[in-house]
């Protein structure tokens, strides 16, 4: 048998040296540093949400603060509807992720699953319309949501970027993987085809509609430009809209904008703790069009 | 018997156009509707709700002769150059070393790096409010380590495309390393293993065998990249608190449309405004495809 070689080939492929080495622990190092930038930012805006009134600046040298204080949250949900935007965000991130998900799932299975005219063409139509900057259609959107009577409500929110291609190209790639066959035995059984897309379909499309369904949702709860047309009274407005007004208003109060947003961003932290390899599996995939 | 109307959703070539209709009725009603209504207003001398007429080419004229204007082509551009400058080569060599083998607990920093993802655009623009503040953390830190005087970051016109691309950074790294992580998985380990048999340098390898086998993902960045850096909004919007940042220096296409249709009302300029967005992202978008030879490609 050969001598085990000095250089193997890791998990993605590329050639490794076994155990430490002077470049190993250099580069290790340097992504410590690196990383410590990158979280920095929300350490700060954690810590500067729990500073005294007024010691934003005072006490910056302070990286540990020897005093904090609730003074912030506590004006938060006295002085301002944040427990109204909260409770808005959950609901209409909820509703916005269910629609986008239904209109992803169904139309991703026709695009996929059938053959009809003028479905490539449509298909290349809807990708290209990715590339339509948003700030194009605002004036139309506004108008016609006015039309529609639909100002102020959770629906003339999610409704108009509900349609997304990315999603739609997405759940057509994950279709493209699942079997005829499965489908076939089940029309042979006499199912119909809504029967099939219920009871077929979805249960082996798990995986992605729970990804769909994770990256939506992140994609509403962080969204702000459609939401602030659509939003003036600020008891209708979500998280983004209301910290965005939070600024406006209080513009030398740090501690009160951080302390909005700690408590807008720490839920997506921790719950993306629990779901980190799906988030990011799933943004790799949703931008790649790789699963 | 089977009642018309369930014939008719379930006969074979109807089934496909009930499945496509949710999405395509939303897509067609909110996405191309509004595309060709933008582009009628956009000759229309279209103010408030009510007066329209036929101007012709005028909106497109008056626009180009905006000061303004002018000013926000140029800052988006030179901010979407900024970003593509820095958010190409630092997330793809960031990826390639956190794949080298050569860190421990690369999975680790990959997420840490990610983290600033999750954030909102508008979380992002507080934290860098207040953190390029004058007496802010980024002064404090280059004051105490390098002895440079303070910098009104927030108040000078020439930092404010620096102190959006500094936010770029902070926000696009970690998932720019994940789309080049993702395009690294799925070249052939042989290849390296062949190449390090000829006896190849890790710097030729990342040469001759990773960079051209990223081109895809590469086009890819680059073109989201050159969509999202003219989309611009929400940072600016956040930071210059809805203002334009000293002396336009931090105005953008996006902020100036937004500016234009819901603070002036002014919805047939912006309209064009628009119109002339749309036609650089996509022009931008195929100079890359091109570029890139995705037109040439047999396959």
């Amino acid at each position: 048998m050969t001598e085990q070689v000095s250089v193997y080939v890791s998990q993605t492929g590329r050639l490794v040296r076994p155990r430490f080495s002077a470049s190993k622990i250099l580069l290790t190092l340097l992504f410590v540093l690196l990383a410590f930038i990158f979280v920095f930012p929300l350490y700060w805006m954690v810590i500067s949400s729990l500073r005294p009134d007024g010691r934003v600046f005072v006490d910056a040298f302070q990286l540990i603060p020897t005093e904090l204080s609730l003074d912030s949250y506590n004006t938060l949900f006295e002085e301002e509807p944040y427990g109204r935007w909260f409770l808005n965000s959950i609901v209409q991130t909820a509703g916005f992720a269910i629609t986008a998900v239904f209109l992803c799932t169904t139309g991703g299975y026709a695009l996929a699953k059938f053959r009809f005219r003028f479905r490539n063409l449509l298909f290349v139509l809807i990708l290209v319309s990715q590339m339509i900057p948003f700030h194009l259609l605002i004036v139309s959107l506004f108008l016609m949501i006015i039309r529609l009577g639909l100002v102020e409500t959770y629906w003339g929110a999610i409704i108009p970027i509900a349609a997304s291609p990315i999603g739609l190209f997405f759940f057509r790639q994950y279709m493209l993987s699942i079997d005829d066959e499965m489908l076939n035995a089940a029309r042979v059984d006499g199912a119909s085809e809504y029967q099939i897309f219920w009871s077929v379909v979805l249960p082996n499309a798990r995986p992605a509609i729970a990804t769909l369904f994770i990256l939506f949702s992140l994609e509403y709860w962080n969204n702000l430009l459609w939401p602030l047309i659509v939003f003036r009274q600020a008891e209708n407005m979500p998280l983004a809209v209301g910290i965005a007004r939070l600024v406006n208003q209080y513009r030398t109060s740090y501690d009160l904008v951080m302390a909005g947003s700690t408590l807008a961003t720490l839920p997506i932290i921790i719950l993306f703790l629990f779901l980190r390899r799906q988030v990011m599996a799933g943004l790799a995939a949703t931008g790649t069009g790789m699963k | 018997m089977l009642s018309p109307i369930t014939a008719i959703i379930h006969h074979k070539k109807i089934v496909p156009f009930i499945f496509l209709a949710p999405f395509m009725i939303v897509f067609l009603v909110f996405k191309v509707y509004p595309v060709i209504l933008a582009i009628i207003m956009s000759f229309q001398n279209f103010q408030g709700v009510q007066s329209q007429e036929w101007v012709g080419l005028s909106n497109y004229q008056n626009v180009f002769q905006l000061v303004r204007f002018n000013q926000a082509l140029t800052n988006t551009t030179v901010y979407t150059i900024g970003t593509l400058l820095i958010l190409i080569p630092l997330p793809l060599v960031l990826a390639v070393l956190l794949d080298s083998g050569r860190v421990v607990q690369s999975t680790l920093f990959r997420t840490l790096i990610f983290l600033p993802a999750l954030t909102s655009l508008v979380v992002a623009g507080t934290v860098f409010r207040l953190i390029l503040a004058n007496e802010g953390f980024l002064n404090l830190a280059l004051n105490s380590l390098f002895g440079l005087p303070k910098m009104r970051w927030l108040d000078t016109a020439d930092l404010a495309l620096p102190s959006l691309i500094l936010v770029a950074t902070w926000r696009w790294t970690g998932i720019n390393i994940l789309y080049f992580n993702a395009g690294l998985v799925n070249i052939s380990r042989e290849l390296y293993e062949a190449a390090a048999i000829d006896g190849a340098s890790p710097l030729q390898m990342f040469w001759r065998i990773t960079l051209p086998l990223l081109r895809p993902t590469t086009l890819f960045v680059v073109v989201l990249s050159i969509i999202g850096g003219y989309q611009v909004f929400v940072e600016p919007f956040i930071i210059y608190l809805g203002g334009a940042g000293p002396g336009d220096g931090g105005l953008t296409m996006a902020l100036l449309i937004y500016r234009t249709a819901f603070t002036s009302f002014n919805f047939g300029t912006a309209a064009a405004m628009g119109v002339i967005l749309a036609t650089i992202i996509f022009v931008f978008s195929l100079i890359q495809f091109r570029f890139f030879g995705v037109f040439n490609r047999e396959d």
